[in-house]
Parts: structure tokens; C-alpha cells; sequence
């Protein structure tokens, strides 16, 4: 196709680049087995960026993830068999989690729409609300989930790979036709490139930038939920390092933070780029505390390579 | 309302805020206004003055410095782990380390033309990494001996007044001088306010942010010293619950996100109201968990009240 | 002269800004199935009156009539969506989304099945609409691939995918489209507006006279915001629709001519080559001290990216600039500025001035250096010498310590000329000095200037009018397609006449 250019390819080369690397130093890199374990590693990483990717196409920012996540796992654990509350809903505790996600967004969504402030600082507060009530509501004990069936919902396996993989692209699918084949996804778009332009094209900028949010939202809520499964747990810090990873995984992959340019298929490449580096460094025996200050330098280099710098005049 | 009238308004609301909020907690507690407890209260609040002293420059420019705690924590890290070794040099390594990261996020957005908010979020990153490297991931103890040796500007008193009261003093009177007297803080001002204009006035911009960056990692630096000094140690996570409560002392004082208007006794009011909120929270019985949760709102509404929105077409 | 059934009607519209009537009693119509065209000079009340149109202004007093009713617009889309299109100069074509997408942007609810949007079918509907402009081009291919002239034809599909939507009539209007058409696009434009006349009416707006008398019906001449002429195309002469445009009998004291230079002193500027790619190419030209230089030249003769390549807001791409024979960078303002290049923006809010500071504060932002020690502010030094300037310009301000803001356009335009004479630059770039101030503050420019050239500053000059060029211009460069097309001497008494700067402009 001609509209592959070589800008959207390049996070894919840098992709095989690195395993190339990898494999070199560390044989056992190319395996199945670590095959697998990086793909499950990416599951809660890639829903994740589902919804970031909006959001940034939209040239704004959620900095709320980590409390959202945490505060849907800590919902999660509470729902399902558990040592702290008397709840047993089993698997149907994800979707009040998913819920619980898209209620939190909205209310991302319309502060900053509608009190008209900028999306890092509401979504900086509303993160921190979200981490308070998580800590407050346990108070600062984790929930144990003794429910080994709702554990499946990552744990187990279908078809030879763990369920995370399956949800995580159960997720990609969704996401991908509401980027390419609905309203929402087109508006967001037209928004991220020019959102005056957009506005007095007729395209609904006040909602489509609050769905975008509660859309964000679910998958975040989502995640919380497979993070709770993972982990057997629902505690406040359960999300600690999932912001970074998120944005990192996203500008990587070569969505513009200025907004309008960019997929949720690159953001899965920016996904696996950050797994395959972390897992790398892993089995290369490179402590872990690199991994954060390694994803800030990353940032840098991604967003350095991708901004087309005539175009800012004025950075804030 | 004339522009006089408003600024009037703009300057008194969080003093009367803060007044109003001194006495009603008086009211329950009398002996709150004893000039020990008060001296007493100012004193537990400089650390974070300090942290949101230099920030303020930044958020005057219209940017924003999210490495602040990190670079709080690296520095105490530092400090805690160099005292034995070298003795008061550690504190000049220290200051130059928070002052290094200022550097880099000033040469980042400078220089890549990457947005503040994204910069310093990866700075962050690094410096935490930093931080965990230099504690080797624990939390490291400060000997009593070296703390009456190289802390007691910190920790100790000076005619009856703690030391901390005097170190944030000589701060707010130093960069409010910087702000009001000199070129540097007109132009920080006048990047806050239109920085096109100032940009074809011949101005180099990228000096006045540069600057306004490195003060904000000094302070924050600083401000890890002396929290290492108050808590006898240092950790890679020391100061992470103070990036949201600094920010918020920034705006709550008056300083709008939007850049332009603002000043450090507006900050210094900031961080008491914040500190004054927080008592009156633990005497009403609202645990620490739940305190962020307050925070996070009290941050987002207070965006909201003193944004400039005729100066962003488009809040993203 | 009245047209039979008036589709579209304005009824003594006026338009007030701060200290400006945008428009004043505008009464235009256009009838079913007519080409209006539209003209005036640069501030003449064409780009007021189109957002008027599509619902970005409102209507101070008078009405909009559309079919017959009293009509307002909320909004563009909203005036879209009741059968009035509009074509901007400033494309409105959004890059990143599909030709398809853009002509139907807003409007996918038809191409909906369960929510999902049906691309197959939206792309087949582009592409009628696509076949009505005659442009061959893949509807799924993302705008960004195509050129300037290609999206504007998408832009104009846009507007004809009304056509057959609508019940009622379709009125399109086409802001400036042939201005960086080739000779050949616009041959194929008049063309479709041609055949467009068949369903609908259309408004041309142009500054190109030949172009407008060539496919318009009626042609309306707009100055100082007032329709001063109408007329049938057929009845119509270029050089008559231009007297109407400028108007007004030359003045020579208007713009101070009793004042200008005759003679100049030793030269500063000179301009080698210069060129920035795709803006203007090798101008080349000396300058005096004392010496006013005018530039001519319509939207896209390269003049205005000259201007900024002289502030230093557009690195140029070859060529040299020397002043007092050293050479000079461009790349960054402040190379520019500590040159001796002083840089008066057209966008006065945004570049000009600094809301929020003082008026002191912005007439010694660029000269900071001399007003400061060690990086302390000498604020005695700074308010004498600015409470100086102030008397010395009739500043109307309070003090000097007031907010920049609260100053009239005038005052706040004379504050960044004194930026700019308080820092002693050697060469004023004035682009646009008085877009947007009321006459009398024009007049107190116009003495701004000639002081300026007194003391010896050159001056290179981007008037808002042509009549204002050649009125306060020693010498005038007409650019055409980013080369210098012609140069006129224009000495008192002997200056160029319009009609021979627009003959080299177009």
C-alpha cells in the first residue's frame, strides 16, 4: 500500500532491531516459551494503550492511569471470593470494574472539557483522587482474591496461549474498528490535527473529547481488572510504573503527542518495543531500577524523533 | 471590575483563605495559635515551600515540572549515601545533581522541542533510577553525628526560630528579588504572558526557560536535602507524595497554570494553606490515605478558578 | 439594479470592533443562479463580511436574509447546512483524514450501518462529488498526499455535495480561491463555476480584478467596510472597478509627504540574493539611512515571509543580508535584533505587544541590556526615559506603569514602534504597521514614521494599502510570485500611479 511511508515503519524495524540484539547477547531471548512470556507480559501493557492512544491522538494526555488501574483492581478484588469483603460475583466483577473505569474517564472527560482545563492537570488530580480512594478504602491493606476461577481470566489458557493474550487482543480488535470505522474514531482524528478546523466542520468537539476520555477509561478499568487476576490481589500501588510504560509504549510507537498522527497498531509495536527491552534487560541481568529512568530516555529520543519541530513555534 | 481591582482580588483571596482557615481551626483547638505551634507548623511546611518555590518560575513560563519529587528524592538519596564518605561535600554534589536535572529538562525543551510536561515526567524517570541506584534501593540511615555535623543549618534553631522557618525565608525573599528586581524575572513573566511577542523582540526565550528549569531542580534539590535532614535519612521514594500537594501550593497561592501571573509569596501562602488544610483534615479525623483524595480535587478546582482562558483557543 | 429572486440578501448590515466600523451598512444580494463577485482593497471589509456571512460575527445591526426569511447563523456548519458553503482562504481541509472523510466530515451519519461507518459507500458518494469538481483521485487517500490545488478542489466538492442534500438553493462562496491557483487550475475552475451556475449561486472573492470581471455576473467594490459601487460585469472596466477601490482623491498630507527625505544618508542594508524555498527567491536591494522602501505585492508575492525573514522568524535558505557591509544571521530573532533589525509584526496582539506587562515594561523589553545592571532593573532610569517617550508620542495611557492592555490599538501600536527607537535599531521592518487602528491613530503613525526616517533609520514598509505604500515610500519594490516584478522611484510629486504598481503585482 502507498500509504505506508517509511516514518509508520520505522517503529517495526526498531522493533526487530532490538530482538536482533537481544537474541545476539542472550540466546535464550528466542524461545516460544520467552515468546510467550513477553506476549503476556504485554496483555495489561496493550489494553492500556487502547485508550491512550485516543487520547493522545487527541493531543491531550491521561495521567490517571495508574489510579485508575489501581482503583478498578481494588473494585475487582472486592467482587470477586475475597479475604476482606463477603462479595462473589466471579467474572461478572469485570464488567462493574470496566464500568467503574468509564465513570472515572467521564469525569477526566468533562472537568476538562467543560471547566475548560488542560487534560495533564485534571487527569494529574483526578489520578491522585483515585489512588487516595483505593489506599482509603483498604486502608492501606491489599485485598486477597481467593477465586481461582475469576484468576483464569489472565492465568488460564485457551488454545495454548494465557487469556490475557486473548483479552489483550480482543481489545486491539474493538479498538481498531473504532478508530477506522466509527465516528468517534474519525472525530478524533480530525481533532488531534485541527480542532478549530474540526469545530466548524460540524464535528461534535465538547463530546467526542469526553467519550475519548470514559473510552480511555474502560480500557484503563479493564486493565485493573486482568492486573487484580494477575496478581491475585487489588492494592493501591498494584499499578506503580504503568503510566511510564503507557506513554512510553505509545510515543514509541510513533503516535504524535502533538496529536493527529498516529494508531493503535503503532502503539502495540511501542507496546512490544518496551516488553521485549524490559525482558531483554532482564535476561541480560540489568538491574530493574534501570528500567524506569531507561523508558525516560526512551520517551525523549521517541518524541524528539517524531515532533516535525518547523511546526512548533511556541513549546510549553 | 477594572484589571486593578481584579489583581486586588486575585492577591487577597488566599490570604483571607488562609486566615479563615487558621482561625476555624483555632476555634476547635486554641492553643493552635500559640506562636510555638504556629512557628512550629510553618516549619513542617517549608519543605514543600521549597519543593514549589523554583516550580513556581516554571509554571509562571506557562510550563510545568513534574520531576520535582523525584529529583527531591535523588538528591536525599545522594546526600544520605555521600555524607559518610565525603562530609559536607556531599551537600554541594547534591544540589549540583538537583540542579543537573533542571539542565536536562531545560535542554530538553529547549533543544528537542519536546512539551515541559512530557520532558520533565522522563527526567523524572531518570532521576528515580538515579535515586534507586544511588540507595541501592533501600532507604539509607544518617548517622546522628554526621546529621549535628553537616545538617544542623537544616534541622537545628537559631535564636529560638527553626532553621527550616529561616532557610525558607531567605528563599522566598531571594527568588522573589530574582522575580521582581531583576531582567530574568520580567522575562519570565513576559514568556508566561506572550511569549511570541517576546520571542520577535529580539529575546532569547530559550535562556529564561533554561534558567527558570535549573532553579526549579535546585530547589526541589534542596528541598530533599532538608527533608533528608528532618527524617534523619534518604529514599528513592522519600518525596514521590509531594509532587501532587506542591503543585497544588503553587495554584492554590494565585500562580495560574496558564503562565503570566504569579510570584513566590503567593506560593508561600500556597504551601501554608496546604499545610493548614492537612491539620484541620487530621483534626476532623480524615485519615492520611484520604487526604490525597483532597488534594487531587482541591488541585483540579483550583486550576479551574484561576486559568486564563481567553489565552488558549483550544485546551487540550 | 435588482436581480430577479434574490437567494441571498444582506440588508443594511453593520459590524462594529473596538475603535473600527468593519462594516457600515452593507446592502448586498445575490440572485438565483448568479456569480457575484466581490472586491476591495487589503481592510476593506471582505474578510469581515464573509465570516459575517458564516456565522463567526454576529450581526451588530441590519439582517441576513436567505430564502426569503431573516436568518442567523450559529456557526459555518450551521450556515452549511442551510445551503451557504463557504471555500476559505485558509484551507479547511483536515490532512490527516481520507478525501472521503474530509467532504463528509460532520456529516457520516448517512453512511452509517449499526454504527459502524461503511467506507465502501462513503468513498462512492466522494467520488460523484469528486467527478462534479473533474478531479480524478482515489477518495480513500488521505489528504496530506495531495497538493494545494487538489485540496482545494476537494474543498470546493465539499461544498457541492450540498447540491442534491438540500431542498432549498445552495449558495457557495469562494474566498480568494484562484490566489495560488496556476493559470491552468483556474482555467478549469471558472469552468466548474460555470457549470455550478446551473444549480447554484456563487460569490467570488478576489483582489485579482481581471479574474472577478471574467466569471462574475455583478461585481459589488467594498471600501473602508461600505459598498461604494455596484455594477454588471458586462458595463465593467478594470480601471474603473479600481478607482472605485482606492476612492479617495490622493492626499498629500495624509501621510506627511511635506516630510519626506529627498536625500538619504550613508547606506546600511544591503540584501543579496536572498531566498527562502518556495517564498521568494534572490531578492536583492540597498538601503540608506533615512530611506523609506515600500514593498507591493498580493497575498503569496513572497513580501510578508520577506518581513518575518528580516525579524528573523524565517530562516532564509541562500543568500546574504549585510548591515553596515557585515555580514548578518538571520536564523534567530535576537541575531536579528542585536543586527539592528527592528521587527513591527502584522499580528500586533500576538507578537507585537506583551498583555500582562506594562507599558514601560514593553518599550524597554528589547532594549533590556541598557536598562538593567548586572541584571537588576534600573527602574528610575526606565521610567524617566519611557514617561519621556510617552510625552514625546502622545501615548494616551495613564501612566507608564499601566497594563499594556488597556490601551487603545493606536497607543499600543506607537508603544512597540518605541521598543524598537528605544533599542536604536538602524533598520525598522514594518509590516503592516496600521492594520486594525482607527484613522486618526493612523495619521499619528504616519508622523511616527517620517520622525523614524528623520533620525536616520531605514525603513522597509508593508502597507496595509497600496495608496498607503506609495504615500509614504522613497521607493517601491513590487513582487509578483517571489520575484522583484518591477521597482518605482516615488518621490514627492513624482510618485507611481496604482494602477502601474498592480499591473507588475499580478
Amino acid at each position: 500500500m502507498a500509504s505506508i511511508n517509511l516514518r509508520a515503519l520505522a517503529p517495526i524495524g526498531v522493533f526487530f532491531l532490538l530482538c536482533f540484539v537481544i537474541a545476539v547477547f542472550s540466546p535464550n531471548f528466542l524461545s516460544v516459551s520467552n515468546a510467550i512470556r513477553i506476549l503476556n507480559a504485554s496483555a495489561i501493557p496493550v489494553v492500556l494503550v487502547m485508550g491512550a492512544t485516543f487520547v493522545i491522538l487527541m493531543g491531550s494526555i491521561d495521567l490517571s492511569v495508574e489510579g485508575i488501574v489501581a482503583l478498578c483492581a481494588v473494585v475487582t478484588a472486592s467482587l470477586v471470593l475475597n479475604d476482606t469483603t463477603g462479595a462473589n460475583l466471579g467474572l461478572w466483577a469485570v464488567p462493574f470494574a470496566v464500568l467503574a473505569g468509564g465513570l472515572i474517564g467521564a469525569v477526566n472527560g468533562a472537568t476538562h472539557v467543560y471547566l475548560k482545563v488542560p487534560s495533564f492537570m485534571v487527569t494529574l488530580g483526578i489520578g491522585f483522587v483515585c489512588l487516595g480512594i483505593a489506599t482509603a478504602a483498604l486502608g492501606g491493606f491489599p485485598v486477597r482474591i481467593s477465586d481461582r476461577g475469576f484468576r483464569a481470566l489472565t492465568l488460564g489458557r485457551s488454545l495454548g496461549l494465557p487469556n490475557g493474550i486473548w483479552v489483550a487482543a480482543a481489545s486491539v480488535f474493538v479498538a481498531l474498528i473504532i478508530q477506522e470505522r466509527t465516528r468517534l474514531g474519525r472525530y478524533v482524528y480530525a481533532i488531534g490535527t485541527d480542532e478549530i478546523t474540526a469545530r466548524q466542520s460540524g464535528v461534535p468537539v465538547e463530546r467526542t473529547r469526553v467519550l475519548v476520555f470514559v473510552l480511555a477509561g474502560l480500557f484503563s478499568g479493564l486493565a485493573g481488572a486482568m492486573a487484580a487476576a494477575q496478581l491475585g490481589q487489588g492494592h493501591a500501588l498494584i499499578a506503580s510504573g504503568r503510566l511510564f510504560t503507557t506513554i512510553t509504549a505509545v510515543v514509541v510507537g510513533g503516535t504524535a503527542l502533538s496529536g493527529g498522527v498516529g494508531s493503535v497498531l503503532n502503539s502495540v509495536v511501542g507496546v512490544l518495543i518496551v516488553v521485549v527491552l524490559t525482558n531483554g534487560m532482564v535476561l541480560m541481568g540489568v538491574p530493574p531500577f534501570v528500567q524506569q529512568g531507561v523508558q525516560g530516555f526512551l520517551i525523549i529520543v521517541a518524541v524528539s524523533l517524531a515532533l516535525d519541530r518547523r511546526q512548533l513555534e511556541v513549546v510549553k | 471590575m477594572t484589571e486593578k481591582q481584579k489583581e486586588l482580588l486575585r492577591n487577597l483571596v488566599p490570604i483571607f483563605t488562609l486566615l479563615i482557615l487558621v482561625f476555624g481551626i483555632a476555634a476547635y483547638e486554641p492553643g493552635f495559635l500559640r506562636p510555638a505551634n504556629l512557628i512550629t507548623v510553618t516549619a513542617d511546611t517549608m519543605t514543600l515551600f521549597l519543593m514549589a518555590s523554583g516550580a513556581t518560575l516554571v509554571i509562571m513560563l506557562g510550563s510545568i515540572d513534574l520531576s520535582i519529587q523525584a529529583i527531591a528524592s535523588m538528591t536525599s538519596c545522594i546526600v544520605a549515601a555521600m555524607l559518610p564518605i565525603f562530609g559536607g561535600t556531599a551537600l554541594l554534589f547534591a544540589l549540583a545533581a538537583g540542579a543537573t536535572a533542571g539542565v536536562l529538562s531545560g535542554l530538553v525543551v529547549n533543544y528537542l522541542r519536546i512539551p515541559s510536561f512530557v520532558a520533565t515526567l522522563a527526567i523524572g524517570g531518570i532521576m528515580t533510577s538515579v535515586a534507586f541506584w544511588a540507595s541501592d534501593e533501600r532507604s539509607i540511615y544518617i548517622s546522628d553525628a554526621d546529621k549535628s555535623a553537616w545538617l544542623n543549618w537544616a534541622t537545628g534553631t537559631t535564636g529560638g526560630m527553626d532553621n527550616e522557618v529561616l532557610v525558607g525565608l531567605a528563599v522566598l525573599a531571594g527568588l522573589s528579588a530574582i522575580l521582581s528586581l531583576t531582567r530574568f524575572g520580567r522575562l519570565v513573566r513576559a514568556v508566561g504572558s506572550q511569549e511570541r511577542a517576546v520571542v520577535a523582540s529580539g529575546i532569547n526565550v530559550n535562556r529564561v526557560k533554561f534558567l527558570a528549569f535549573v532553579i526549579s531542580g535546585f530547589m526541589a534539590g534542596l528541598a530533599g536535602l532538608v527533608m533528608a535532614a528532618r527524617l534523619g535519612s534518604g529514599s528513592p521514594t522519600l518525596a514521590s507524595e509531594f509532587l501532587l500537594p506542591a503543585i497544588a501550593c503553587i495554584i492554590v497561592g494565585g500562580t495560574a497554570i496558564t503562565g503570566g501571573v504569579g510570584s513566590i509569596w503567593k506560593t508561600f501562602v500556597g504551601a501554608l494553606i496546604i499545610a493548614v488544610v492537612r491539620i484541620g483534615m487530621t483534626f476532623v479525623g480524615v485519615t492520611v490515605f484520604a487526604q490525597q483524595i483532597v488534594f487531587g480535587l482541591v488541585l483540579v478546582l483550583a486550576v479551574a478558578m484561576t486559568i486564563d482562558r481567553t489565552k488558549v483557543a483550544v485546551v487540550k | 439594479m435588482t436581480a430577479v429572486n434574490p437567494v441571498l440578501e444582506l440588508r443594511n448590515v453593520t459590524k462594529e470592533f473596538p475603535g473600527v466600523r468593519a462594516l457600515d451598512c452593507v446592502n448586498i444580494h445575490v440572485g438565483r443562479n448568479e456569480v457575484v463577485g466581490l472586491i476591495g482593497e487589503n481592510g476593506a471589509g471582505k474578510s469581515t463580511l464573509v465570516k459575517t456571512l458564516a456565522g463567526i460575527h454576529r450581526i451588530d445591526e441590519g439582517e441576513l436574509i436567505f430564502e426569503g426569511e431573516p436568518k442567523s447563523f450559529r456557526s459555518p456548519r450551521d450556515a452549511f447546512n442551510h445551503g451557504l458553503a463557504m471555500v476559505f482562504q485558509e484551507q479547511s481541509i483536515i490532512q490527516t483524514l481520507t478525501v472521503a472523510e474530509n467532504i463528509f466530515l460532520g456529516r457520516e451519519r448517512e453512511f452509517l450501518r449499526f454504527g459502524v461507518i461503511d467506507k465502501r459507500a462513503m468513498n462512492a458518494a466522494a467520488k460523484v462529488e469528486l467527478a462534479k469538481v473533474h478531479l480524478d483521485c482515489d477518495p480513500a487517500q488521505k489528504c496530506a498526499r495531495l497538493d494545494f490545488a487538489a485540496r482545494q478542489m476537494v474543498e470546493i466538492a465539499k461544498a457541492l455535495s450540498l447540491d442534491g442534500r438540500l431542498d432549498g438553493d445552495v449558495v457557495i462562496l469562494l474566498d480568494e480561491p484562484t490566489s495560488v491557483l496556476e493559470r491552468r487550475e483556474i482555467d478549469l475552475l471558472f469552468g466548474i463555476i460555470r457549470e455550478l451556475k446551473a444549480k447554484a449561486s456563487i460569490i467570488f472573492i478576489s483582489h485579482r480584478l481581471d479574474e472577478v470581471l471574467e466569471v462574475s455576473d455583478r461585481v459589488y467594490v467594498l471600501r473602508d467596510g461600505a459598498v461604494v459601487h455596484e455594477t454588471t460585469s458586462s458595463d465593467a472596466s478594470i480601471t474603473g472597478l479600481h478607482e472605485h477601490m482606492v476612492g479617495r482623491q490622493l492626499d498629500h498630507q495624509y501621510y506627511r509627504e511635506n516630510k519626506q527625505r529627498a536625500a538619504f544618508g550613508n547606506p546600511v542594508l544591503s540584501v543579496r540574493d536572498l531566498s527562502i524555498d518556495d517564498e521568494f527567491s534572490n531578492l536583492s536591494f540597498e538601503l540608506a539611512e533615512g530611506e523609506i522602501l515600500g514593498l507591493a505585492g498580493v497575498v503569496g508575492s513572497g513580501r510578508e515571509a520577506f518581513a518575518r525573514c528580516l525579524g528573523g522568524l524565517l530562516p532564509p535558505s541562500g543568500g546574504e543580508v549585510l548591515i553596515d557591509g557585515k555580514p548578518v544571521r538571520l536564523n534567530r530573532p535576537h541575531q536579528a535584533v542585536n543586527s539592528g533589525f527592528g521587527f513591527v509584526p502584522s499580528e500586533r496582539k500576538s507578537e507585537g505587544i506583551v498583555t500582562g506587562l506594562s507599558v514601560a515594561e514593553n518599550m524597554t523589553l528589547a532594549a533590556g541590556e541598557r536598562f538593567s545592571r548586572l541584571g537588576f532593573i534600573r527602574f528610575e532610569k526606565e521610567r524617566t526615559e519611557c514617561q519621556s517617550w510617552i510625552d514625546r508620542l502622545q501615548i494616551r495611557t495613564p501612566s507608564s506603569k499601566t497594563p499594556m492592555q488597556s490601551l487603545s490599538g493606536g497607543n499600543q501600536q506607537k508603544v512597540v514602534l518605541s521598543k524598537w527607537q528605544i533599542f536604536g535599531s538602524k533598520v525598522a521592518v514594518l509590516d503592516h504597521p496600521t492594520r486594525g487602528i482607527d484613522v486618526g491613530a493612523k495619521e499619528d503613525v504616519y508622523e511616527l514614521i517620517r520622525e523614524m526616517a528623520d533620525q536616520g533609520v531605514a525603513i522597509v514598509l508593508l502597507g496595509d494599502t497600496l495608496e498607503e505604500v506609495i504615500g509614504l515610500s522613497n521607493r517601491i519594490l513590487v513582487l509578483r510570485d517571489g520575484e522583484v516584478s518591477a521597482s518605482f522611484d516615488a518621490p514627492v510629486g513624482g510618485k507611481p500611479d496604482q494602477l502601474d504598481l498592480i499591473s507588475k503585482m499580478v
